[in-house]
Parts: C-alpha cells; structure tokens; sequence
C-alpha cells in the first residue's frame, strides 16, 4: 500500500463518519492541502451511501410532524414578518416624516434665511436708493446753485440768528430763484417747521417750508416770485406750513 | 440542469411555505426510514425528523448542488442529527442496541412517474449492499447506521484497526461502483 492508498482508504472511512483520533487529524490536514482525488472519493462515497439509505422502503412519517413543522414555520415566519412589515412602515413612516420635517425645516430656515437676507437686502437697496437720490438731488442743487452764481445778478444773501451762532445763505437770483443753504440751526420741535419768508414785497410772501437734519444743515431750492426779494426771514411755524408769519423769527438778513 | 429539488430549496431560501411543504413532502419519506433504522424509536424519529427539517428551512441557503443532490444532502443532515441522539442517549449510558434491520411501515405508493424507475434503482443499490461480503456490510452498517468510529468497531467486532479501515475502503468501493453503473 504506497502512501496515497493509506489516504484513500482514510477516505473511505471519513465518508462514513468512522475516522477519529490521529486518522481524522491526519486525513482532514491531507484535505485541507487540496487534493481532488480525496475529494472525489469522499463526496462519492457519501453519495453511494446517500443512495443506499434511500434504496430503503420509503416511510411515511407520523403526520404530526408535517403540523409541527409548519405551525413552527408559522410562529418563526408571520410574527416576524408582520413585524418588520410593520416595523418597516413604522421606520418608513417615521423616516417620511424626518425627512419631510427636516425638508420643510431646511427649506424653511433657507428660505426664511433667503427672505431675510433679501428683504435686508431690499431694504439695504431702498436705503442706499434713497441716500443715493438725496444725494443726488442735493449734488443738482448744488450745482445749480453754483451755476446760479456765475450769474452776474445773483446776490448771495445771509441770514443772521439774533440768539445763536446759527447760519443760513440764500443765493438769490430774482428771474430765476435760488437756493437756501442753513447751518448750525437746532431742528424743529415736534409739529413745527420752519418757513423761509421772501421780503420787500407789501408783505413776506412765504418761500418755502424746510426742516434740519440732525447736523444742523438745510439745503432748498427757492422758487422765485415773480417781485425781486430785498431780504429773508425765517419763523418757526405749524408744520403744514402758514401763509403769513406767525411764530419768532429764528433767522433774518439785515 | 436544476432538478425539481433543487429548484424547491431556491425557494426556501426565498421564504416559500409552500415550497418547504412540497420538499417536506417529497423527501421526509425517503429520510424518515434512514433516522427510524438509527434511532430504532418512532417517537424519537419524529423528533428528529422534525429538527432536520427545521434545520433545512433554516440552512436552505447552505445549500451547495456542486456537492451533491438534495437527497444526499437531507440523507446526510438526517444521518448527522439521528447519530446524534444516539450518541447523546449511549453517554447517558443506556445500552447501545446494534442496527438490525426490521419491517419498516410501508409507504403508500409514491405519486409520479418515476415511481416504477426508482424502485427499480432502489432495488438495485439495495440489493447491492446486500450482495457485499457480510464482514464489509457489517462494518459500513456500524459506522453508518450505529455511528461507531472505526476504533469503536475494531473493539466490537475484536478485529485490527487496519482491517476494519480496509473493509470499509473496499465495501465503499463496491458501493460506488453499483451506484455509478445504476446512474
């Protein structure tokens, strides 16, 4: 018996589930190395013996254990089937309304974050729009106050506070009106404002309604009226303005 | 090619009830006179049955068909399970009975139309152990039906270790053979 023949009778004896000890040890170290013809006695020599103990007489078995089986089967299968179904709408619902909740709580905060942000931005625009026209119209009116001062016929008249270090200047042109510029005027209290009065008519004839900004500064744009003004006067009246003067006068030229 | 077999275990895999009642259906009366004839106790074959096809609804997926047929594979789990219980009751010191073959009950006839060709291939692998030299039959018998190594057998029959090996190897042979050429 050469050594291979040692372990194919091993073989033989492993396929019916009789080797043990140092045989088994030893036959299972050989399998493990790989070899198909060991392989091939084993799995064929299951197989014959297979086939023998099916060549008995078939047998029915007791009929009980068919229901065993199957009320076993039942019991392992359908509690756990009905729940994980029911787990799994549980965690489908559970998971629909975290992400829905989550989408609406995203898109919510993105999208108030977004309005916020763009309303501040409109509001920032409208601001910056509203800066940019004041500007704008006090850069026009400067320069179509400097433009009145090329004007031969344009006298620069200042208005002098009988109390105060306060200021103002009205270049004057009597065909095309003029400008008032004011300085170091405190601003109207509340419900008052201040009226610039044209003079050396029969009356003052009221120039315009102005108010002072937190510096203390005006600029305006003053109509002419048709008679060539000798002097201005400014009085402190109601808001909407009056049309002859009522209130002190807070600036004159001399 | 996929046989009705194997085809029935894919579908256990799947979870089939009603493939696994089909497969029980098919082979527990092939398997069940295997455990009865180790076990010896209707009772305790049932038992076993019972596991060895709870094990095969479970392990349907261990199912490899590139190592054998479905009915190998359920002959090999019910010879397992069966000489189980019978090493279990022997450790806890009941006399071991040897196999001796006995009337089993009768199945009824089987349905299909194989039922004439398998009784013929039945006939022939039977008749086959039966034709092998009583001293290899015996020994294949206490290893395969009594679960006895093939030192528990050299003690029994008072025979060498290399004897016992041997008749084993050559009964197997034969059993191949007969096999090979009823296939």
């Amino acid at each position: 018996m050469n050594d291979h023949e040692t372990y194919e009778t091993l073989a033989a004896v492993y396929a019916v589930g009789a080797l043990d000890g140092d045989d088994l040890a030893r036959f299972e170290a050989h399998l493990a190395e790989g070899c198909d013809r060991c392989e091939a006695i084993v799995r064929e020599s299951r197989e014959a013996l297979a086939r023998m103990a099916l060549a008995a007489t078939p047998s029915v078995p007791p009929p009980d254990v068919r229901a065993a089986l199957q009320a076993r089967i039942d019991a392992a299968i359908r509690p756990s089937a009905r729940a994980s179904r029911r787990g799994w709408l549980t965690w489908a619902a559970a998971t629909a309304a975290v992400v829905a909740l989550a989408v609406m709580l995203a898109s919510g905060i993105v999208a108030s974050r977004y309005e916020a942000q763009l309303g501040q931005i409109a509001r920032d625009t409208a601001k910056e729009r509203e800066q940019l026209q004041r500007a704008e119209a006090t850069l026009r009116t400067q320069l179509a106050a400097l433009e009145l001062l090329r004007d031969p016929e344009t006298r620069v008249i200042e208005l002098r506070s009988p109390s105060s270090n306060a200021l103002a200047r009205v270049i004057w042109n009597d065909k095309a009106g003029g400008h008032l510029l004011v300085a170091n005027l405190p601003a109207a209290p509340e419900g008052k404002a201040y009226e610039l009065w044209a003079l050396g008519g029969p009356a003052p004839r009221p120039a315009g309604l102005f108010q002072v900004g937190s510096d203390g500064r005006a600029a305006q744009k003053v109509e002419a009226g048709g008679e060539p003004a000798k002097g201005f006067a400014v009085t402190l009246e109601p808001a909407q303005g009056v049309p002859v003067p009522t209130g002190p006068i807070v600036l004159a030229s001399k | 090619m996929t046989t009705a077999g194997e085809d029935l275990i894919r579908r256990m895999v799947a979870g089939d009830r009603d493939a696994f009642s089909r497969f029980y259906d098919r082979y527990s009366p092939l398997v069940f006179p295997l455990i009865l004839k180790i076990v010896r106790d209707r009772a305790d074959a049932a038992d076993v049955l019972q596991d060895v096809f709870w094990e095969s609804w479970q392990g349907a997926a261990g199912y490899d068909a590139q190592r054998g047929t479905p009915e190998a594979w359920m002959i090999m789990r019910a010879r397992t399970r069966a000489i189980d219980r019978i090493r279990a009751v022997r450790r806890r010191g009941e006399t071991f009975v040897p196999p001796v073959d006995e009337g089993l009950a009768p199945a009824p006839p089987e349905p299909g139309g194989d039922a004439a060709e398998r009784a013929e291939d039945r006939g022939v692998i039977r008749t086959a152990l039966e034709t092998l030299p009583h001293a290899q039959r015996q020994v294949i018998e206490l290893a395969y039906y009594a679960g006895l190594t093939q030192t528990e057998i050299a003690e029994r029959l008072q025979q060498p270790l290399g004897t016992v090996k041997t008749r084993i190897r050559l009964g197997l042979e034969r059993l191949r053979e007969v096999v090979r050429r009823a296939t």
